[in-house]
């Protein structure tokens, strides 16, 4: 073999310069299509070819999309897709191997643009990253060459590391759109249920693309009802968090209709199906009864829920639960209902929470079991199932975990609202648990509760100058003698209008006795009702 | 609208009638009202609002009605009140007579017939 020449030498030693521009740190921060473009401005360079591209394997890997070009950029303009194992870039992706063609006019090529161009040779390699083929990589001359094996060598180490610079940028961009949808999906603030404790915690999965579809949603129903959800909608990416969006509002949108539990989810069953998407999504659905103190289940295929009772005993919930949702039309899910008295705590999470590869779930269940006897504070809890508590050490798929406590009443029932009629709702629930505590009946409930919401809406009414004002309710029980002031820091204003001034002959029509006082400092209204007395 | 409450909306003929279910109170009257008065039209003489399914009704709610009815007159329409006997919402109704300035039926079928 004949010693290089100096001319030679010199060759070599630009083309290595070159290659190194290939793998500039700078560019790598670019956008994915700029950086695409930089690379092939300098592949073409070190391979001096005229034209030069990327195709990049599509989401299902069956076909390669022309993703940038230089000479041939309408092969990019018009969107062309190769499928994987057919024409010049389908093989040498099928192939895993460099291809080259000495004459286009001789050769199996799909693409009708590259003769239109006049291109006469071609050399194409496998973009590969961790031995997965992400794509291809091929440049040509508008006059006949062969491309030796140093050529390709050359292609190839530019190949290897233009992949690497891809899937960075790819991943880099992918985790910032799955980022943002996730954050969007993920409820920016949980309910506010007086009486109630709620705490959540989402964590994305920490590996390499591994952002994923898990969900955690909590919303409030009508009267005195909450609606809990954990999901996880298989896979990651993109795909995964978008449908996650689906199964969400889904779920919210059918039962804020009014369905019941179970209906919910054969219905989002059905709605994943018509999707056409078979990706298999667990979930367990939760209806949170404040009033009962109750909890109404529905699983698809999730990780039993965990509750401890007021006394700490702590179990793992028998529901009775269906398949997967997406996975058959026929498909029927059952709702099973538990007791949830004052002092309860539910705890709902993902796989990703106990799952340890090699090890049954059971084991991890378990530890959670163990973890939840032990907890105090919800959020600390929450945050620690989060963080891999449970497995040892930080999940490597995404968590969601989500808790609910019931909160024991207190004798006295001391609160405090915003001066706003959307208090008035939120306030309904906590009195009638407070006063069933009181053993007072269905009808008497119904009235005092009335009466305090007449007494409150009057609060709110007479608030005041603008600002963050606040009425207070305070409940007591004394003998058999439910006694609720309500008092705000306004002035009383005698109703106005035809159909106004009816809230305090109700009030007096409700109650025992109704007392109005006021001074600078504002309004008290103090309202008494012996229990067992003869209904108004 | 809020999950708190739902008005449904049914025609019997010419015949709205409103079907109201939920709590209805200060926080969510103003958008129930919307959707009562959306139903009125010249065609029928009659708006039937079925307060059976409602489950909470204060004084804000009981003031709609007074003042919905009051429109209606004015227009030379009636309001017809369905109320289920014996429930805590007849006991509002009774409490502040509005039982007395409208016409009242325990079932829909018995309003409809009127």
């Amino acid at each position: 073999m004949p010693q290089p020449s100096l001319d030679e030498l010199l060759e070599t030693l630009r083309k290595l310069q070159a290659l190194q521009r290939v793998t500039d740190v700078g560019i790598g921060y670019l956008p994915l299509e700029q950086l695409l473009n930089e690379l092939l401005q300098r592949i073409a360079e070190i391979l001096d070819s005229d034209t030069a591209a990327f195709l990049l394997l599509e989401e299902g890997g069956d076909s390669l999309l022309a993703t940038a070009a230089k000479g041939i950029e309408e092969e990019v303009e018009q969107g062309v897709r190769i499928p994987v194992g057919r024409g010049f870039a389908g093989r040498i992706a099928a192939e895993r191997r460099a291809i080259t063609i000495e004459d286009v006019d001789h050769a199996d090529i799909l693409n009708p643009i590259l003769r239109e161009k006049g291109i006469r040779s071609m050399l194409g390699v496998p973009l590969l990253v961790e031995d997965q083929v992400i794509g291809v990589l091929h440049v040509g001359t508008l006059h006949p060459r062969i491309f030796d094996a140093a050529d390709t060598e050359l292609l190839q180490l530019a190949a290897d590391r233009a992949a690497t610079a891809i899937e960075r940028a790819r991943l880099f961009h992918q985790r910032g759109v799955v980022e943002a949808l996730q954050r969007s999906l993920v409820p920016e603030a949980l309910p506010e249920v007086p009486g109630l404790e709620l705490a959540a915690r989402y964590r994305p999965a920490v590996r390499r693309g591994g952002i994923g579809g898990d969900w955690y949603d909590a919303f409030t129903l009508g009267r005195g009802g909450l609606a809990l959800v954990v999901g996880d909608v298989m896979g990651h990416g993109i795909g995964a968090a978008a449908l996650m969006a689906q199964m969400r509002t889904g779920l919210r949108a059918y039962a804020l209709d009014g369905h019941t539990p179970a209906g919910v989810v054969d219905r989002l069953n059905r709605l994943l199906l018509t999707l056409g998407q078979r990706q298999m999504t667990t979930l367990t659905y939760v209806v949170l009864d404040l009033e009962r103190e109750q909890v109404t289940l529905v699983s698809a295929g999730h990780l039993p829920p965990l509750v401890r009772a007021p006394r700490g005993e702590t179990a793992v919930l028998a529901v009775d639960g269906g398949p997967p949702l997406g996975v058959s039309s026929v498909s029927t899910y059952r709702e099973t209902t538990f007791d949830f008295p004052a002092g309860s705590t539910l705890l709902l999470a993902t796989d990703g929470a106990v799952e340890v590869r090699g090890e049954g779930i059971e084991a991890g269940l378990e530890r959670l079991r163990t973890l939840l006897a032990g907890a105090g504070d919800l959020v600390e809890l929450c945050q620690t199932v989060a963080d891999g508590e449970v497995r040892g050490s930080p999940a490597d798929d995404d968590v969601a975990v989500l808790g609910a406590r019931l909160q024991l009443l207190p004798d006295t029932l001391r609160t405090t609202w915003p001066a706003s009629a959307e208090t008035l709702p939120a306030m309904r629930p906590l009195l009638r648990r407070w006063l069933g505590r009181w053993g007072a009946a269905e009808d008497e409930i119904y009235d005092i509760v009335v009466a305090v919401q007449e007494a409150s809406a009057n609060a709110v009414e007479h608030a005041y100058a603008p600002g963050a004002a606040t009425y207070d309710v305070t409940a007591e029980h004394e003998q058999g003698v439910i006694r609720v002031v309500v008092s705000d820091r306004g002035s009383w204003r005698e109703p106005r209008g035809t159909h106004r001034g009816r809230g305090i002959s109700m009030m007096r029509a409700l109650m025992e006795s109704v007392d109005v006082t006021q001074d600078e400092q504002g309004t008290r209204v103090e309202l008494r009702r012996t229990l067992g007395r003869e209904a108004a | 609208m809020t999950d708190l409450a739902r008005v449904a909306a049914q025609w019997h003929g010419e015949l709205p009638v409103a079907v109201v279910h939920g709590e209805v109170d200060a926080s969510n009257v103003a958008e129930i009202g919307v959707a009562l008065r959306g139903l009125v039209t010249n065609r029928s003489s009659v708006l039937v609002v079925d307060l059976s399914p409602t489950t909470y009704l204060d004084s804000a709610g009981i003031n709609l009605m007074f003042s919905l009815g009051d429109e209606l007159r004015g227009r030379q329409l009636k309001l017809r009140l369905v109320i289920a006997p014996g429930s805590s919402i007849s006991r509002m109704l009774s409490i502040t007579g509005l039982d007395k300035a409208y016409p009242t039926y325990p079932t829909l079928d018995d309003a409809l017939s009127a």
